[in-house]
């Protein structure tokens, strides 16, 4: 018996402190957010002064200027400051990822657990839901949902994806409380008189909040890059320096020896989607309930 | 009146048609308030079903099941919970029964809140500081989390969560089975000393019959989901008339 009470979070974060790749990804996450955050704030203050921001404005007689001490990503084809434009895309990319999860994390976890715990019928219809769902090419559904939105832009990025990806989860989620429905301390709350809503939320579901926080991490990138995709396809952003944009943008005169903006774009890009994915998984070994104990 | 609880007929079947069990087959028997009945038998001979109907974890296909003079066979919603606070369940599994994620004390303060034992936060932690000196833990105990604590420690735990709604009756589904030998003893003691000072009675489900023998007034065997043999613990162990549960007494050493 131990004398200190210690949480279950506390010893995931032991076995993370030792992983050096992850804590090298955690760095990596927390310099993007702060990034994000950076961007988020310029981008507020201009809005504010209500003037145009540096990095949206057009001077020609600095265009497609190299990486120099001034411009240290370089210009792109309207002397835009790279730079400042690549840190504007973070901003767009961390919007992407967390409000798209704010939609697909709860459409997820709770179907997933109805499905779950009550199974029959509400079950059945739950698997069909998301078996139709999945059954439609992704990209092209997102992007039929993004036509659809009648105010283009990221409204229908953010319902685009949000209403497409909560099926892994839901899947995921749903299994888990079958597994967790047949435990003992479930027939135990059953016995004593709680109510399956308070079961389902309040006594299984932090016991499988490691899938969602695994799921969160590894779906980040995915939506980042899928909105790249979307805005590079013409359908997403428009009027906002997302990375999307730049790479089309950039492609256009990539054979005439201007590399600068689609090398940036491509490393934060990688970087990004790197650091989540391995953090991801990191903390998916981190947070496994069999090495607990 | 002098019967607490009173089965009649119960019958327990799952599943449909062609692929289904028949667990429990035209089971009838009674407890007294503050008797300990064992429920004795072979693993898959249907006894644990028969305590998980009493306790409507299962429904039962047909019978009745009497509390106090009311039919709780068929019950639901409401009175399904009011009756949750007469019959209570420990498990055998103790590592299983209580949420890893949830502070033990918690746990209890959940279930007191959930039946509108106590007024405020202040009280429900006070009733579990009660409850765990009436199983013998150290009240601080129970701001701590599952995995601090030994196999008989959280059956003592499972114990007081059962006691919190204050029951008359306790389904012991094979309490002690999973435990030390040496812990084994200790949660008997504590058993018997609950049924002592609150007039609990017992519905004890075991394969051991040596425990039986000790903690148990009378006793049911079963077998293939019926009862073959009912009687006084010390009649039916010393002078088994059915050929069962002689089979079952030969089978144990010590017999």
């Amino acid at each position: 018996m131990k004398n200190k009470s210690q949480s279950l979070w506390g010893d995931a974060w032991r076995r993370l402190k030792k992983n050096r790749l992850a804590m090298f990804c955690l760095g990596l996450v927390i310099f993007f957010t702060l990034l994000a955050v950076y961007g988020e704030i310029v981008y507020r203050y201009y809005e504010i002064k209500d003037v145009a921001s540096p990095y949206s404005l057009t001077n020609l007689d600095i265009a497609y200027e190299a990486p120099s001490s001034r411009h240290w990503m370089g210009t792109d084809g309207l002397g835009r400051d790279v730079m400042a434009r690549l840190v504007q895309g973070v901003r767009i990319a961390y919007k992407v990822g967390i409000i798209t999860s704010m939609i697909a994390i709860p459409i997820g976890v709770i179907l997933g657990c109805l499905a779950g715990f009550f199974g029959g019928k509400v079950d059945d219809f739950i698997v069909w839901l998301y078996s139709t769902f999945a059954s439609m090419p992704g990209l092209l559904f997102i992007l039929a949902i993004a036509m659809v939105v009648p105010d283009q832009g990221l409204l229908g990025v953010y319902l685009g994806i949000g209403l497409t990806t909560w099926v892994g989860l839901c899947r995921l989620v749903r299994g888990e409380v079958m597994k967790h429905k047949e435990q003992t301390y479930v027939q135990a709350a059953k016995a004593l008189g709680l109510g399956s809503g308070r079961i389902m939320f309040k006594h299984i579901l932090p016991n499988i909040s490691h899938v969602i926080i695994v799921t969160f991490s590894l779906r980040f990138p995915a939506a980042v890059g899928t909105e790249v995709i979307m805005s590079f396809l013409g359908i997403g952003v428009q009027g906002e320096p997302s990375w999307g944009l730049m790479i089309d943008s950039a492609r256009m005169r990539l054979w005439q020896g201007m590399w600068w903006e689609m090398t940036f774009v491509t490393i934060a890009l990688f970087l990004l989607v790197l650091a989540f994915n391995l953090l991801g998984d990191a903390l998916r070994d981190a947070l496994d309930p069999r090495l607990n104990d | 009146m002098d019967k607490l609880l009173s089965v009649e007929m119960l019958n327990v079947v799952y599943g449909k048609g062609k692929d289904s069990v028949h667990a429990v087959k035209d089971v009838t028997f009674y407890i007294k308030p503050g008797e300990i009945f064992g429920l004795v038998g072979e693993s898959g001979c249907g006894k644990s079903s028969l305590g998980k109907a009493v306790i409507r974890l299962t429904d039962p296909t047909s019978g009745t099941i009497d509390f106090n003079g009311t039919d709780v066979a068929s019950l639901k919603g409401k009175a399904l919970k009011t009756y949750r606070q007469e019959v209570q369940m420990v498990f055998q599994d103790p590592y299983g029964s209580l949420n890893p994620r949830m502070k033990v004390g918690s746990a209890i303060v959940d279930v007191l809140q959930v039946h509108k034992i106590g007024n405020n936060t202040m009280e429900r932690r006070a009733r579990v500081t009660e409850l765990f000196e009436a199983v013998g833990l150290e009240p601080d105990w129970a701001w701590r989390y599952p995995h601090e604590f030994s196999g008989g420690q959280r059956q003592r735990i499972c114990i007081a969560r059962a006691l919190a709604l204050n029951p008359d009756l306790l389904v012991a589904d094979e309490p002690v089975s999973a435990l030390d030998v040496s812990v084994q003893a200790e949660i008997l003691q504590l058993l018997e000393k609950l049924r002592a000072s609150r007039q609990l009675a017992f519905l004890f489900v075991s394969h051991d019959l040596a425990v039986v023998r000790n903690v148990c007034d009378r006793v049911a065997v079963m077998y293939n989901g019926e009862i073959v043999e009912m009687g006084n613990v010390a009649d039916v162990i010393d002078n088994p008339q059915h050929e069962y549960t002689r089979k079952l007494l030969e089978a144990v050493p010590s017999f």
